[in-house]
């Protein structure tokens, strides 16, 4: 009853954000429900068939994979949370839409994931990757390996890991049921030392080895070593899939590992279709870089909340593919990575106050662009914006 | 003669970006047409000593650790900077510089003894945020950068601070920031600080090669000051 209830109020909240123009009411949603029945998150996940997705980069796209995938192999309809709002409340929103679902495919922040796999009791986890990301506010790579290897300690649940990240393995060690797939090892930017013991790692040509124990396992699958991260996550995708009792199509399974779409969002500014990356941390830009085309490219980077407010990682990434292209930087830290880049040896590089002026300078050839999150988030917004007034209110 | 800078275990000592530091440094060589080479030492590797100005970076616990047990049972850091080579080093890699600092279990331990600075745990929250702090010595600007952090630095009866703490943390006793002794520098800063701090990168480079000709780079001065204007806008 209380349940019911919460869940109406939820609604209600979430339809007045939305028609206020204030986001899309994912979280405001599922905020009224939980303040209004705090067991609602164990209630609404009862008898339920659920699929966590956590790691620090490709949770969103690997959601949509896999309901994609689910749905295509079933013909059934999966909850799911499509804005990749997955802390409590946008995880409280997904569930209550569709309660009667068989199946749920979420996305989890890597910090709640504990008490999401605790109050959700999923069938299978995902964990794609662990690397830095946001050090103020998750801190060490490594505590969050710890914080997993706590809860995994259950036989209810099967992990699929990316045995090639030893973060991973760490974090899965205690668990009961664990699928390992490899992509042909490959050495982790962040783990010269054991995630274990602390001591110095021992890589070999992609495989490491410590003397406390801890190393590459034998994987049930293996992958082609040159898949990029998103084709990686498709691979773990289709064999949670394959957990869940779902044979997923071919011809889909081909599509996702193939051709894996990034988070990349076509933005229509000024007269011009901006293809953007959006990049959140070192393994996100090199991945987003090494994928630039255009002769021209615009970096956006903001230094604000879910950024980070610390922008010094910029210096940890290669910035030699953007050699020869003209460069335009902006966002709040634009003077930050244009330095950046300059010390690279890149030549022609501009700051503009605004994504719009930088669009201005940009010329008449194909542009494409990379955003910290805030700032994708900002144009994600404006688009958002054009679309509504396009539309016309009645 | 060759400029050499030595950048030791970015492997371990890479995880706030300060790797940029080295970065910098060759390329304000480079403008100036001093010929420059940087070496790159990563574990097993020996440390030469015959480097003109080596640099250590910030990272977790465990690397810092790990890195301090290299650098011990190498030896080649501590010559080097006996012989007057100099030394600039970051949080974790400021720490592991000194008398005593916390082990990996939170234990003390002895750190290379390069410094005399001791760095211990206290109750007080992790330092993260952004750093301002006036420069003991006078012909230098404001210094910032970005701390994250949560060890603490005492500096011993002999030993002078890098700068005096206008906003943020820093060492976190008696208002200090950093070390500044001779030619080595220990500081909390991120960002990276010679990124952000070009002036600073100058002194580095003049230790080693003398006096510099001037060099204006306008990303380098546009970056520091909107930094500075930014975060300390009485100035
Ligand atoms: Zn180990």
């Amino acid at each position: 009853m209380r349940l019911s209830f919460a869940c109406l109020v939820g609604n209600f909240a979430g339809w007045v954000s939305r028609i206020s123009g204030r986001g899309r009411g994912e979280t405001l949603r599922g905020r009224t429900i939980l303040a209004i029945d705090p067991r609602a998150l164990i209630k609404l996940s009862k008898g339920r068939e659920l699929v966590l997705v956590s790691g620090t980069n490709g949770k969103t796209t690997t959601t949509a994979y896999l309901v994609r995938m689910l749905e295509a192999a079933t013909g059934e309809l999966v909850s799911t949370s499509k804005y990749g709002a997955n802390m409590s409340a946008g995880i409280a929103t997904a569930l209550a839409q569709g309660p009667r679902n068989r199946l749920v495919v979420l996305e989890c922040d890597e910090l709640y994931l504990p008490s999401m796999a605790q109050d959700l009791q999923p069938k299978v986890i995902v964990l794609l990757n662990l690397s830095r990301d946001q050090l103020h506010r998750t801190g060490e790579v490594r505590k969050v390996a710890n914080l997993w290897r706590d809860t995994f300690v259950t036989d209810d649940v099967t992990l699929v890991i990316d045995r090639d990240d030893p973060f991973l393995e760490f974090a899965a060690g205690s668990a009961g049921h664990v699928l390992r797939v490899s992509f042909g090892g490959r050495r982790h930017p962040d783990a010269a030392t054991c995630p274990n013991c602390l001591k110095l790692l021992d890589w070999g040509s992609g495989d490491y080895l410590c003397s406390c124990g801890l190393g590459s396992q034998l994987a049930q699958v293996r992958g082609d070593q040159r898949l990029r991260g998103p084709a990686r996550n498709a691979v773990l995708a289709i064999e949670a899939a394959r957990l869940m009792g779902a044979i997923v199509p071919i011809e889909l399974a081909t599509e996702l590992t193939e051709n894996a779409p990034d988070r990349i969002s076509n933005f229509e500014i000024g007269g011009h279709s901006i293809a953007t990356r959006l990049a959140k941390n070192p393994e996100s830009w090199r991945e987003a870089l090494a994928q630039v085309e255009a002769k021209c490219v615009i970096l956006s980077v903001n230094a604000r909340g879910i950024d980070g407010r610390d922008t010094s990682w910029l210096w940890d990434i290669d910035y030699s593919a953007l050699i020869g292209k003209k460069v335009i930087c902006t966002g709040d830290r634009r003077l930050d990575v244009a330095y950046r880049v300059k010390v690279q040896g890149v030549v022609e590089v501009a700051t503009t106050e605004t994504f719009e002026a930088a669009i201005a300078q940009a010329g008449s050839g194909p542009v494409e662009g990379i955003a910290s999150y805030t700032a994708f988030q900002e144009l994600a917004a404006a688009q958002l914006g054009i679309h509504a007034r396009q539309g016309g209110r009645p | 003669m060759t400029l050499t800078i030595v950048r030791l275990y970015h492997d371990l000592l890479g995880t706030y970006g300060d790797q940029g530091n080295a970065e910098v440094l060759v390329h304000r060589a480079k403008a100036r047409e001093i010929p420059v080479e940087l070496v790159e030492v990563t574990p097993g590797m020996t440390v030469p000593t015959s480097g003109d100005i080596y640099l250590l970076g910030g990272g977790e616990d465990g690397p810092q650790t790990a890195a301090l047990e290299l650098l011990r049972a190498d030896g080649g850091l501590n010559s080097a900077v006996t012989s007057g080579a100099a030394l600039f080093t970051v949080c974790a890699g400021f720490q592991l510089i000194g008398s005593s600092l916390p082990g990996a279990d939170g234990e003390t331990i002895s750190g290379l003894g390069i410094v005399d600075v001791h760095t211990v745990y206290t109750s007080a929250p992790r330092s993260v945020g952004e750093l301002v702090c006036q420069p003991t010595r006078s012909h230098l600007p404001l210094l910032t950068g970005f701390e994250n952090h949560q060890g603490l630095t005492e500096l011993g009866p002999e030993m002078q601070p890098l700068g005096m703490v206008k906003r943020g943390i820093g060492n976190g006793f008696a208002g200090a920031e950093g070390v500044w002794h001779g030619n080595i520098i220990g500081t909390y800063m991120h960002g990276p600080a010679l990124v952000r701090n070009p002036e600073l990168a100058d002194v580095l480079l003049a230790s080693a090669v003398g006096d510099l000709v001037e060099f204006h780079d306008p990303y380098a001065d546009a970056l520091a000051s909107e930094r500075r204007k930014t975060l300390w806008p009485h100035s």
